[in-house]
């Protein structure tokens, strides 16, 4: 994978922090959750014209060329945030699918267009089970002389029901491909899921004979997902690290600030340990997620566990910040109106997307295993 | 003479000097403990063993970027012996506090490694609030009376001087009335008991001072100004001090690879999802302190200091615990055992008990909670009841 020079680094990095200073205030987030779409439309082309949503896509298809260490930097200011976009959807998952599967045809197709912000592009990879795992696939494949048609259901597909293209993993009989298909096609069924984090959308996608594209190989499907999804968890990785972070600032702030029996709650040790048990959270959270970045870039040989690690030490780690955070607030973090509650939320929703903690415990447990025999 | 005050060195100078030197010098490894202090000898009368300090005190007077070439070219043929102006903790305390007279005696010694030295801080009253100490220094001519005891002492019996910090005022606030001392230990006055520690070694001890004696000359800063000496003396120790804890101590290895996965392996529980979970926990853990310390290193290349810095001891007393508490789930019953011919279940419960040592000593895990929260997150800090008041004021338990 490549990596920008550092300078276009920084100056790309903060290009994307003035925006969602701008643009992705709590304000913005409380409005566009409420939306149907659950995105801004000028945020996105705003983000696709500073070339955040065309980060990973080749140069050959009007993207930045990027790769983990930018997407990095960039989630962990989105995280921070909860910014409301198909950014991860679209820009990360199905571009990295996309450009996986290495189908020349396909990407000239449809990789401009993603990276251009004109088309978002959704990846249908689990059904109603939830695990992102082979045997998690409940879409099958019929060939019908050159075409294919897709029967069953697609579930948590991220922001399936504003997608206008889809890429579905489905089984057929020697194995795991990927189809593309046009959800507004016939014996195609949208269904978007009420969801515990109002900043994101989730749908559930059936598929009744629905017509079908093949996408790169036959059965050489699985491995580009997970080249995908590998990337998709560093996103997610860095949208973990800084989201807590911010989440631990504020919380700092507010313990220096509200004053209960005459002195700051931050004086008293019940809270001040807190606050230092969740400073090693966070930052650990940031040295992980980086390391996988890093460790991807590099092709290093230990990048798989790298992810594997970030995967569920971020995800816990955001998710333990936000949970001690409304704690440590008290009576405030309790309502609505306080922000708290949506990063809990979010923290909540990115820990089970893409594979659970448990589920990245095991198979860093068995990489480790792997690489000393 | 290396090099006169007038001609300024450049970096090319002084690594050709130190080359030259080590060329017609350095013979190769060192193959006993007196080629070691022979070695250590040449390396300081050539002025190469502290080459920041000043002149007078057989330094050069670099600064510390220079002090790094000379650094890398002893590490580049494998020389010992330079940099002790970074690591001699005890020699650096002697330079910045010392009187004259107590320099010109031991300076040089303490450089080569002829004196034994031990820490005389913490007292069975003053663990955490090491400024309540109670063991007294009292005037009496040109010497100082010393009564009272100190605990977690290291080396004691070994040891030529101690560095102590005693109360010599009880009727200023708790850190205005200490002073700081090089105390001789080889005399009626100190008496030195070995400590038991809960796993059964003794690698500390109790000393005991009954009007044991101290030369006004072996006082280090002002009277009164030992705290000050001492955060000097602290800053030292911690840089020198590093990472690390000890791990197992039965010596029999698990084999190649991770510890726990090899443990697991070995009990036949390594297919036990829920051990599996444990074991990813805890090597996590151990990553993440290790990828933190990292980026906390090139930080500080970067010349921007690091929240980090602080967390890594806070941090390693939880990977300590808790890689004993996951030991002992995969051994289950056989943990109940101990003795040579149980090591499993003698490395678990000794690093169950070792644990402690990292989560009390140096700073309990409660004081590092309250230096990252005070210090890095910027909380107020609590009340401090005794802070203004004389210390003979001050409730003790």
């Amino acid at each position: 994978m490549v990596s920008l020079p550092i300078e276009e680094r920084l100056a790309f990095q903060g290009s994307m922090l003035r925006l969602l200073a701008e643009r992705s205030t709590e304000a913005d987030v409380r409005r566009v959750m409420e939306t149907d779409a659950g995105y801004d439309p000028d945020v996105w082309k705003a983000l696709a014209e500073i070339g955040a949503v065309g980060l990973l896509v080749d140069p050959e298809y009007g993207g930045a060329g990027a790769g983990p260490l930018e997407l990095e930097l960039v989630m962990e200011a989105v995280g921070a945030a909860l910014l409301c976009s198909p950014l991860l959807t679209s820009g990360v998952l199905a571009a990295g699918l996309l450009q996986a599967l290495g189908d020349a045809e396909a990407n000239a197709r449809l990789l401009p267009g993603i990276a251009d912000g004109s088309r978002i592009a959704t990846a249908a990879l689990t059904g109603s089970a939830g695990t992102w795992t082979p045997d998690g696939v409940a879409v099958r494949a019929r060939a019908d002389g050159e075409a294919w048609g897709l029967e069953g259901q697609a579930s948590f597909v991220t922001h399936g029901q504003i997608a206008d293209v889809l890429l579905v993993a489905a089984v057929e009989a020697d194995g795991i491909s990927v189809f593309e298909v046009d959800p507004t096609a016939g014996g195609v069924a949208v269904k978007p899921l009420p969801v515990f984090d109002h900043t994101l959308r989730l749908a559930q996608i059936s598929f009744e004979a629905a017509p079908a594209r093949l996408v790169g190989k036959q059965h050489a499907g699985w491995n580009a997902v997970e080249e995908a999804l590998g990337l998709a968890r560093v996103a997610l990785a860095g949208e973990q690290a800084g989201g807590g972070r911010r989440v631990l600032e504020f919380t700092v702030d507010y313990a220096k600030n509200r004053i209960q029996f005459g002195r700051s709650i931050g004086s008293y040790q019940a809270i001040k340990h807190m606050a230092a048990d969740l400073l090693v959270e966070s930052e650990s959270a940031t040295s992980a997620a980086r390391h996988a970045a890093a460790q991807l870039a590099a092709g290093a040989p230990d990048a798989k566990s790298a992810v594997e690690l970030a995967a569920f030490a971020c995800a816990d780690a955001f998710v333990k910040i936000c949970a001690d955070a409304i704690q440590m607030h008290g009576g405030i973090a309790f309502t609505w109106n306080h922000p708290a509650h949506l990063y809990l939320r979010r923290a909540r929703a990115d820990a089970q997307l893409f594979g659970a903690p448990a589920f990245h415990r095991e198979r860093y447990v068995a990489e480790l295993e792997a690489a000393h025999g | 003479m290396a090099n006169d005050a007038a001609l300024p060195v450049t970096d090319d100078s002084l690594r050709e000097e130190v080359r030259a030197w080590l060329a017609a010098n350095w013979t190769g490894p060192l193959q006993s403990e007196a080629e070691r202090k022979a070695w250590v000898a040449k390396v300081i009368e050539a002025r190469w063993a502290v080459p920041r300090w000043p002149t007078e005190w057989m330094g050069r007077g670099l600064s510390d970027a220079q002090a790094r070439v000379v650094e890398r070219e002893f590490a580049a043929v494998g020389a010992p012996g330079t940099g002790q102006d970074r690591t001699n903790l005890w020699a650096n305390t002697l330079l910045a506090g010392g009187t004259q007279a107590l320099k010109e005696k031991l300076i040089v010694p303490l450089l080569r490694g002829d004196v034994g030295m031990c820490l005389l801080y913490s007292e069975p009253g003053a663990g955490s609030d090491l400024a309540g100490v109670r063991t007294r220094a009292d005037r009496q001519g040109d010497h100082f009376v010393v009564n009272g005891q100190k605990v977690w002492t290291s080396y004691a019996a070994a040891a030529d001087y101690g560095m102590l910090i005693a109360r010599t005022d009880w009727d200023v606030p708790k850190h205005r009335g200490i002073s700081f001392f090089f105390l001789p230990m080889e005399q009626p006055g100190v008496e030195v008991h070995p400590l038991r520690q809960i796993t059964g070694e003794s690698q500390f001890n109790e000393v005991f001072f009954t009007d044991a004696v101290c030369p006004a000359e072996n006082l280090l800063g002002e009277l009164g100004q030992g705290w000050g000496v001492l955060q000097t003396a602290l800053a030292y120790e911690r840089s020198a001090m590093g990472e690390g804890a000890r791990g197992p101590r039965s010596g029999v290895s698990e084999g190649p690879g991770e510890p726990l996965i090899a443990l697991a392996r070995e009990a036949g529980v390594l297919s036990d999802p829920l051990i599996r979970q444990e074991i990813a926990r805890v090597i996590a853990l151990k990553k993440l302190n290790a990828l933190n310390t990292a980026r906390a290193k090139a930080d500080l290349k970067q010349g921007t200091a690091s929240a980090l810095m602080s967390l890594g001891k806070l941090a390693m007393s939880r990977i300590l615990h808790e890689e004993a508490r996951v030991r002992t789930l995969i051994l289950g019953a056989g943990s109940v055992l101990e003795g040579p011919d149980h090591p499993r279940a003698e490395d678990a419960n000794f690093l169950t008990l070792n644990a402690y040592f990292t989560s009390i000593g140096g700073g309990t895990d409660q004081i590092q909670r309250n230096i990252i929260g005070e210090r890095v997150l910027g909380l107020p800090k609590e009340p401090e009841v005794d802070r203004d008041i004389p210390f003979r004021e001050v409730r003790t338990s």
